[in-house]
């Protein structure tokens, strides 16, 4: 009789503990996690650093794209697990202007603002394998022109002038990533730790 | 006095009908203003297509007397129930503040302090939120409304029960998910945030997100299984603003003296609660549908930290009368047996 008792409780328990974590069980599905992403996703300006960090302060109130004037900021719909409805940047689609109006209005700690300088969403890494200048295939320097903060992000090679080359002050806005064009995009952002600045990877 | 009083008490529901619309109607125009926003900070106006010139022209039209500088001005209204700026001065859903401190388990201020006028109301006013206006319970009655039309028509709809304790529950294992996960889960399922950032999405960037599927399943929930079934059983945001608002001061009150039993307030109350027979409790939003129907103005707001308990059958109904006559041949048998 006991154990009867007790294996009733245990079912009671079960079935009350399913019926609580049903909804979220069925958002979860509805949203599945991704490994990857089409295009790269970069973290608005003035993003916390640790992606982990950042899905726990943000709340998905999409505040920051409803600001932003170039609507550039994006938000992870229909994948992500924890990302869903955290916001990105695809600078394929959209660059960001660097006006720091979704730092100013998010709620939370998700975006803290911060000088136009101190931003890190990355940096840009140029191929020199397939840039049109560096490969002598014609003049161009459409990011250099784009780039909102200037001799400090971007500049030119000293042997070509059409030649860029990224500094240390790119923040990694994707503005150049836009305007490129280039069909396969040699300009790309990375994250700051694997791009190449002085040395030349690719 | 106290007869315009019942008037006007009357006349709250129509009201809140149009606290509900002005709401709704809102998520979809801030969408909208930013998009025009877009348009003016590009300064391109020759290259937008026949369509986005058509809604460039319309918003110009009713917002260019008011405003000098759109590009900025229109940044005074943002954002949604969810969380939103209004005039420099930032409001959070106080379920959004309570899951990211469970999320990020820290404390971050700024961002409490954004719930603080939310709760205060909520503590006085109770789950107001909920019945004057969360966009989804506009969804959500006319949803209701669908199924009397559907139930008129004789297809059968959902009239489960279920325990109203559900709901906190989901509250719990909500905010215990998050602090696990780290992520705000209950921002996936909780149908205010839902319906304000699927607007958003459909109207700035384009298409729907997994949320609306969520809120379309949860529609069919409430005609099929239960009528509105997701508030009273399942939101976590309602079963918050029932605990902040348990011992609100402004409730309904039956007076028991115009009560007439016809039990149109039981039929016509959403949360399934019992007004008639003076059970309001937590649960109540203050929704005043109880006190429209009212066909003896039997209901009315009264300013008080609880519930009156059961006052006994209505005084203008037949089980008071038949008590009073039951009572009145005892008295009389005692004098004769006397």
């Amino acid at each position: 009789m006991k154990r009867r008792k007790f294996l009733q409780q245990i079912t009671y328990g079960t079935a009350i503990a399913a019926a609580g974590s049903l909804p979220y069980g069925i958002a979860w599905m509805l949203a599945p996690g991704s490994k990857w992403h089409f295009g790269t996703h970069l973290k608005p300006p003035g993003a916390l650093a640790d992606d982990q960090a950042f899905n726990e302060a943000c709340i998905g109130c999409g505040l920051c794209g409803e600001v932003c004037p170039p609507r550039c900021i994006k938000f992870s719909r229909r994948e992500g697990g924890g990302e869903v409805n955290t916001p990105y940047i695809n600078p394929e689609e959209k660059g960001c202007i660097l006006c720091g109006k979704c730092m100013e209005v998010c709620p939370t700690e998700a975006l803290t603002e911060i000088a136009r300088e101190k931003i890190d969403m990355g940096i840009a890494q140029i191929d020199r394998t397939a840039c049109y200048p560096w490969v002598d295939k014609g003049i161009c320097g459409a990011c250099a022109v784009i780039c909102p903060l200037g001799e400090n992000a971007i500049g030119f090679d000293f042997a070509n002038i059409y030649r860029p080359v990224i500094k240390e002050g790119c923040v990694g806005c994707g503005l150049c990533v836009e305007v490129c064009p280039h069909p396969s995009l040699p300009i790309r952002i990375v994250k700051r730790g694997s791009g190449t600045v002085t040395e030349h990877v690719i | 006095m106290k007869q315009h009083l019942t008037f006007w008490m009357r006349h709250l529901n129509k009201l809140r009908w149009l606290s509900l619309v002005t709401v709704f109607s809102m998520l979809i125009i801030i969408p909208v203003l930013g998009l025009y926003q877009t348009y003016v900070a590009a300064h391109a106006y020759d290259l937008l297509t026949p369509g986005e010139k058509r809604l460039y022209d319309t918003v110009e039209f009713f917002t260019g007397p008011v405003l000098n500088d759109p590009e900025n001005d229109l940044d005074a209204i943002k954002g949604t129930t969810w969380s939103g700026t209004f005039f420099g001065l930032k409001l959070s859903d106080p379920l959004a503040v309570l899951g990211q401190t469970a999320a990020g388990f820290e404390v971050y201020w700024p961002f409490i302090l954004t719930g603080l006028i939310p709760i205060l109301l909520t503590v006085i006013l109770g789950r107001f939120f909920c019945g004057w206006i969360c966009p989804a319970t506009f969804l959500y009655e006319l949803n209701t409304n669908l199924g009397a039309w559907i139930h008129k028509a004789g297809i059968p709809i959902g009239q489960r029960h279920f325990d109203r304790r559900i709901k906190y529950l989901v509250l719990i294992v909500g905010l215990v998910l998050s602090a696990l996960t780290g992520s705000v889960l209950v921002a996936a399922i909780y149908p205010p945030a839902i319906i304000g950032r699927e607007i958003y999405y459909a109207i700035a960037l384009g298409g729907f997100g997994a949320g609306a599927v969520f809120f379309v399943l949860t529609l069919l929930f409430d005609l099929l299984v239960s009528r509105r079934g997701f508030c009273r059983y399942l939101c976590p945001g309602g079963a918050l603003y029932s605990l902040l608002g348990r011992y609100r001061l402004l409730r309904i009150k039956r007076e028991v003296t115009q009560c007439n039993d016809c039990a149109k307030c039981n039929a016509i109350c959403e949360f399934e609660l019992d007004p008639m027979k003076d059970g309001f409790g937590q649960e109540c939003n203050n929704c005043t549908a109880c006190i429209a129907i009212c066909p003896t103005d039997a209901l009315l707001f009264n300013i008080d930290y609880k519930d009156v308990p059961y006052q006994g059958p209505g005084h203008l109904g037949h089980k008071y009368r038949e008590n009073q006559l039951e009572s009145l041949n005892k008295e009389v048998q005692q004098i004769y047996e006397a």
